[in-house]
């Protein structure tokens, strides 16, 4: 009985040890805290990042990877400014019509997905498009300085500019890491995709070194990875266009492993007589569009919800919607001048309340 | 027996007057360390000022290089009512008062934040 | 004597059980996660004044890790071998004190039943302040149904010892 006693004790003990190790570990996955970081540097826009995290130390860590893989796709992909010892879009902007330029792989791959999206989006998101976007471009801050004065460029400036954006005029030699612009009057404006293709890349990197929860916002332009450490869905709010109203966000919507990105009018535009003209320019009309105030679009790669909410931007809604159900896994939602909602076949199932 | 019930007793009254004296003593600790919803101001990385945001303030923000964002607290939510920036995103831009709002002016570098405000029951904001 | 032991031993442990799972269908929820009425504790209780020390203990292990098994998960049986495990010896040093009646002891256990389980949250979920917030509360139910099941115990204790004493 003594050795029975002694075996039973022994067992009931062992079975504490390994329930209270199981029961440890559990809490301890469950036990993440939640932190923020947020910093100016990138994309000309505020990145904010929200992740779930054992501690503040691992959490800034994580951060200052990101940050400076951020950091290091802005240099690439910058257009207005020159870096030490790195060649960028706006290093082949420089040369164009003058000489091939050698450039880091990204770029080769962020201008080949440029090419792919060209004819993906029907020729709506045009690359190429920098010498009619830098006319918009220097007005629009001429006009925001100077509000009194604002004029929109002139047609035939436009007409004339909109001859060098052929984006078969740019040429990707793989072998020696090269980007040659054969038309000196073109230049390369990767705005519309760039971003959203370097928080495509950054959000891979970010799973490689082992993130599985975190949310990346660069300038609205939303990645989730994963989802919230307590098994919920990141809920995020799509801004009222309209700022005047009580109301923060339009709508709310919930997703996972999926990203979520917004064009809209309301940020970024100038007032002429009156009217308003946004940063986005229709490369069909050379014109900015106004069907919408805001269109948000979900999709897996942030490098095609970026691309393509400028595209569908755009558009007239039936065409817009047409266009995306051309497209697999792919959702959207217009919100109008006046206000009133439209949703493609599926968004409905994100949103919220 | 009848010596150890009045300890019990004892024991009883005892527990219950140190339970409210945490209690007292907890919430005496919470009223002086209640964290009040303040607006925090960064210029770049540096706290340019803390206000709380119960009190009405007009505040210029004014920067090294002469540009200033205006910020206004009323009724309990910030605003940036006034820029020298061309862009004016930051005077478009609502008033805040939730927990993780802000309101960014990108070229001058200023950033308004919300810190203990009301909980936010969004993650982020798509704009 | 030693089956006899053993026939009551198992008793204890099956009432223990259905104490258990009559908590785990009607729980008095006061917003506090782990804090309850405590009915099985009746059971450690009794056992405490009819049986020795050791088998006590083993009484109240082997409750907790059947129920932890069975109703709830490894998280909060966690919580519950800190507060059972506690409660015990404060329980075991206040009877042998013999200043205090088994009420008193019941009281005590209660008590510290709670703050066991307090301590292990700290301790896992890393937040001190969660003392400060819910002891005084946890402290007050403790005490309640401390003395709620002192009585009951010592009202069952008494007849039980009439029969026989299994230590």
């Amino acid at each position: 009985m003594n050795k029975q006693k002694k075996i039973s004790i022994f067992i009931i003990v062992a079975i504490i040890i390994v329930a209270a190790l199981i029961g440890f570990n559990y809490n301890h996955d469950k036990g993440k805290t939640l932190f923020t970081a947020s910093f100016l540097d990138v994309f000309d826009t505020k990145t904010d990042i929200v992740g779930y995290s054992d501690s503040k130390q691992e959490f800034s860590q994580q951060v200052e990877k990101i940050k400076e893989k951020l950091v290091y796709y802005n240099n690439l992909y910058d257009i207005y400014n020159d870096y030490d010892n790195i060649n960028n879009i706006k290093t082949i902007n420089d040369n164009a019509g003058i000489k091939p330029v050698k450039v880091d792989t990204q770029i080769i791959n962020l201008l080949k997905y440029c090419k792919d999206i060209y004819q993906k989006t029907d020729k709506q998101v045009n690359v190429a498009m920098g010498s009619v976007l830098s006319i918009w471009h220097d007005y629009r801050e001429e006009g925001s300085e100077n509000p009194d004065n604002a004029k929109l460029p002139p047609m035939e400036e436009l007409m004339e500019a909109s001859k060098h954006t052929n984006i078969d005029d740019i040429i990707i030699d793989e072998a020696n890491s090269t980007v040659y612009l054969k038309d000196p009057e073109m230049s390369l404006d990767v705005g519309s995709i760039g971003k959203g293709y370097a928080v495509q890349r950054v959000v891979e990197y970010a799973k490689e070194i082992g993130i599985t929860d975190m949310l990346i916002s660069v300038g609205g332009n939303v990645c989730a990875i994963g989802q919230k450490d307590d098994g919920s869905k990141w809920r995020l709010g799509i801004q009222n266009p309209d700022l005047e109203s009580e109301e923060t966000y339009s709508k709310k919507v919930e997703i996972k492993d999926a990203c979520i990105v917004t064009s809209g009018d309301y940020q970024r535009y100038y007032t002429v007589d009156n009217v308003k003209y946004c940063h986005i320019i229709d490369p069909d009309t050379l014109m900015p569009a106004n069907y919408f105030s805001s269109v948000s679009i979900i999709t897996k790669d942030s490098g095609l919800a970026d691309a393509l909410s400028t595209s569908v931007y755009n558009m007239p809604f039936e065409e817009g919607l047409e266009f995306i159900n051309n497209f697999d896994g792919v959702e959207a939602m217009w919100i109008f001048e006046d206000g009133s909602i439209k949703y493609s076949d599926n968004f409905e199932q994100y949103v919220v309340e | 027996m009848k010596k150890s019930k009045r300890n019990d007793i004892i024991l009883i009254i005892v527990i219950l007057i140190v339970a409210l004296v945490f209690y007292i003593g907890f919430n005496y600790y919470n009223s002086i360390n209640t964290k009040e919803p303040v607006t925090v101001v960064k210029v770049g990385d540096e706290v340019y000022g803390t206000f709380p945001l119960d009190k009405d303030v007009v505040e210029k923000i004014e920067l090294s290089d002469g540009s200033y964002n205006i910020l206004e607290i009323h009724n309990g939510k910030a605003d940036i009512t006034e820029a020298s920036c061309p862009d004016g995103i930051c005077v478009n831009h609502r008033a805040i008062s939730k927990q993780n709002e802000t309101i960014v002016c990108l070229p001058n570098k200023v950033v308004v934040e919300i810190h203990n405000g009301q909980k936010n029951d969004v993650d982020t904001i798509t704009n | 004597m030693s089956i006899k032991k053993n026939v009551y031993l198992g008793f204890l442990i099956a009432l223990a059980f259905v104490f258990s799972y009559i908590e785990f269908l009607v729980p008095i929820s006061v917003g506090i996660p782990g804090a309850k009425l405590g009915l099985a504790n009746l059971v450690i209780l009794i056992s405490l004044y009819t049986m020795s020390y050791k088998d006590a203990f083993v009484l109240s292990l082997i409750r907790i890790v059947l129920v932890g098994f069975t109703f709830s998960n490894m998280a909060s049986m966690l919580y519950s071998i800190a507060g059972a495990v506690l409660s015990f010896i404060v329980m075991v040093i206040a009877k042998k004190t013999n200043f205090l009646s088994i009420t008193g002891v019941s009281v005590l256990g209660g008590i510290f039943h709670n703050v066991g389980q307090i301590i292990m949250a700290v301790w896992v979920l890393k937040t001190p302040s969660l003392v400060f917030y819910y002891l005084p509360l946890l402290i007050v139910i403790g005490c309640l149904s401390g003395t709620v099941i002192g009585v009951l115990g010592s009202i069952v204790t008494k007849r039980i010892q009439k029969v026989a004493k299994f230590y």
